[in-house]
């Protein structure tokens, strides 16, 4: 009998032949990540054990992103209390500013192709875009990994989804995942791997890629996992990670269903005010006025949501009464969108830069609050009511490309019809 | 130490219903600077005015969901908050990921089975670790138990005080 990659990954980790799905097996952990939300608990949990010694401490990175930079004196000591545990434990530090947690983890090399790696966060799923079995955890979880360098998981059963043809241009991962969201409802794929096999997947770069993988945290996926190609291994190998051991579903793996996507004929959606899972077109969307525009997070904050912004804003301004963020996922990704004019081109028509964090996405920070009645759209993964700070305003979803369009329009747009709509990256 | 028995947990039903947000219901997290004292008096209050309080007043009980119980809601606190509160026990027809990672890890006994036919005030005595239901008013419902190594680190009383015993991990 085959298996599928989530159960290679988990049954190499644990030192056995096989697992299946159902089983519950102890791990060694590959590289854990903390963020600023849930360190303060991972420390008292530590402390609760009480092992002197962290073996597992230069496996480990602490990442202060949501509370980045601290609204709150409260905020501002957890991010002491984090430096300091970095220092005195020689665990690896990200500070404000140097990027989201799944962006940072990648880019410093940190993971690689047929790893396991547990973060304190649920979008810890984006790491299955490197082929690597990412999932999220909580404190005791994370302090248990720290200090001991296990931990016990139950093998999930993996769905397949076969993307067969290609995006195409003004349609992105994040339409794709929209889609999955409008069919299988939010949390409908709770405790599942979801794994995405395709001409579909070869076809997208990394930043896509990371996309699709990122969002299955929204289907309650504990995994999203993708077979590494070229495109993987060469920018794992350009980030420093380790030597990549990519792992391949077998031919007879059992599934606990098969479907494929036709991606040929896919449109950009939207998510409506609310419900990450209340999916249209966006060409079905009409004369919807929007007041505030985001572009960032963990989801959709790289250098190709840069661009597809800046493709379509060059030379323009932004449709009169809306408002623009655009928040890097990382310091990396500012300064490449820096290096290659993006930031001069947004900022020209009229958007506002922010320094890489979450603040933006998940209203912590009380950096994008709306006003009364007013809509935002957001590449952001959740829409909540409420979400940024006031249930008076709403958030709807969609990528990058539909937000600059709708930006530029004033209304929710398909960006494929509007200039520079259709911009492909070439990778 | 001595273990938790999960043969025979007994306690008055409280229903909630499906989708139950934990991080939004029993947490910290939109009422920040609360001590979790504070916040266990008012947990569910969005869904059930008075919830704690009836809770108290039956000397704790055992929690009854549909589905997705603990959706979107990933802090552990929920889970302390809730032994604080004195419940003893989760039943229901599913759990969101991380909760149910929680609630074991804190050694809260739960239980996936279909919930529909338990009725808010009923009495029941739980074997958690058979899946075993019995009900003041109904039969016995037979549930899929959960695997042996979640039944002992809930026995345990969770993931922490397992590895203290147990620091190679063996089950």
């Amino acid at each position: 009998m085959g298996s599928t990659i989530s159960e290679k990954i988990l049954a190499t980790h644990a030192q056995r032949e096989s697992v299946k799905a159902g089983d519950v097996v102890v791990c060694d952990v590959d590289y854990a990540m903390v963020t600023d939300t849930r360190a303060s608990n991972t420390i008292k949990m530590i402390n609760r054990i009480g092992k002197k010694q962290l073996e597992f401490a230069n496996k480990t990175a602490l990442v202060l992103d949501h509370y980045s930079p601290p609204p709150n004196l409260e905020a501002a000591q957890i991010h002491t209390e984090m430096r300091s545990f970095a220092k005195q434990e020689g665990t690896k530090l990200y500070d404000i500013g140097d990027g989201i947690c799944h962006q940072v983890l990648p880019e410093g090399g940190h993971l690689t192709a047929g790893n396991l790696i547990v973060g304190t966060d649920t979008h810890s799923t984006t790491y299955g875009a490197f082929n690597a079995f990412g999932t999220g955890i909580e404190g005791t979880d994370v302090s248990a990994v720290m200090t001991t360098g296990k931990l016990w998981f139950r093998v999930p059963e993996t769905i397949r989804v076969s993307l067969t043809g290609q995006l195409q241009p003004g349609v992105w991962a994040k339409d794709l995942t929209l889609f999955m969201l409008g069919k299988f409802g939010a949390e409908g794929l709770n405790y599942k791997a979801i794994e995405y096999v395709g001409q579909g997947v070869s076809a997208m770069n990394i930043d896509d890629r990371m996309t699709l993988c990122n969002h299955a945290a929204e289907l309650g996926a504990k995994a999203a996992i993708l077979e590494a190609d070229e495109k993987t291994i060469e920018w794992l190998n350009a980030h420093g990670a380790q030597a990549p051991k990519p792992v391949y579903s077998d031919a007879d793996a059992i599934y606990a269903q098969c479907l494929e996507i036709d991606t040929n004929i896919l449109a950009p959606q939207v998510a409506r005010k609310h419900q990450v899972d209340d999916i249209v077109a966006a060409h079905e969307v009409i004369k919807q006025p929007i007041q505030f525009a985001l572009i960032g997070t963990c989801t959709n904050g790289r250098l190709d949501d840069i661009r597809q912004a800046a493709a379509i804003l060059k030379g323009q301004k932004l449709a009169a009464g809306v408002r623009m963020i655009v928040t890097p996922a990382s310091r990396k990704i500012y300064l490449s969108a820096l290096r290659e004019g993006l930031i001069e081109i947004l900022t020209l028509a009229g958007a506002s830069f922010e320094s890489a964090g979450c603040g933006t996405c998940v209203g912590i920070t009380n950096h994008l609050v709306p006003g009364d009645g007013d809509t935002v759209i957001s590449t952001a993964n959740r829409n909540f009511k409420g979400r940024l700070s006031n249930p008076d305003s709403d958030i709807w979803l969609g990528s990058a490309a539909t937000v600059a369009a709708s930006a530029l329009t004033g209304f929710i747009t398909d960006p494929r019809t509007v200039i520079g709509g259709d911009w492909r990256s070439h990778s | 130490m001595s273990k938790m028995n999960l043969s025979s947990v007994q306690g008055q039903a409280f229903v909630l219903g499906d989708h139950v947000n934990t991080d939004l219901h029993c947490s910290g997290k939109y009422l920040p600077n609360q001590s979790a004292e504070a916040i266990a008096k008012v947990a569910f209050n969005g869904l059930t005015l008075g919830f704690a309080s009836k809770i108290a007043a039956a000397n704790g009980g055992i929690l009854i969901a549909g589905d997705s119980f603990g959706i979107n809601s990933s802090r552990e606190q929920a889970v302390h908050i809730m032994q604080m509160m004195n419940i003893r026990g989760i039943i229901a027809k599913s759990f969101g990921r991380q909760f149910f990672r929680n609630a074991i890890n804190n050694g809260m006994p739960v239980l996936e089975c279909d919930t529909s036919i338990l009725l808010d005030g009923e009495m029941l005595n739980v074997d958690f670790s058979m899946g075993k239901i019995t009900s003041s008013n109904h039969s016995i419902i037979e549930a899929q138990p959960l695997p042996q190594e979640m039944i002992q680190l809930i026995e345990f009383g969770g993931l922490i005080p397992f590895l203290k015993e147990h620091p190679d991990w063996k089950f």
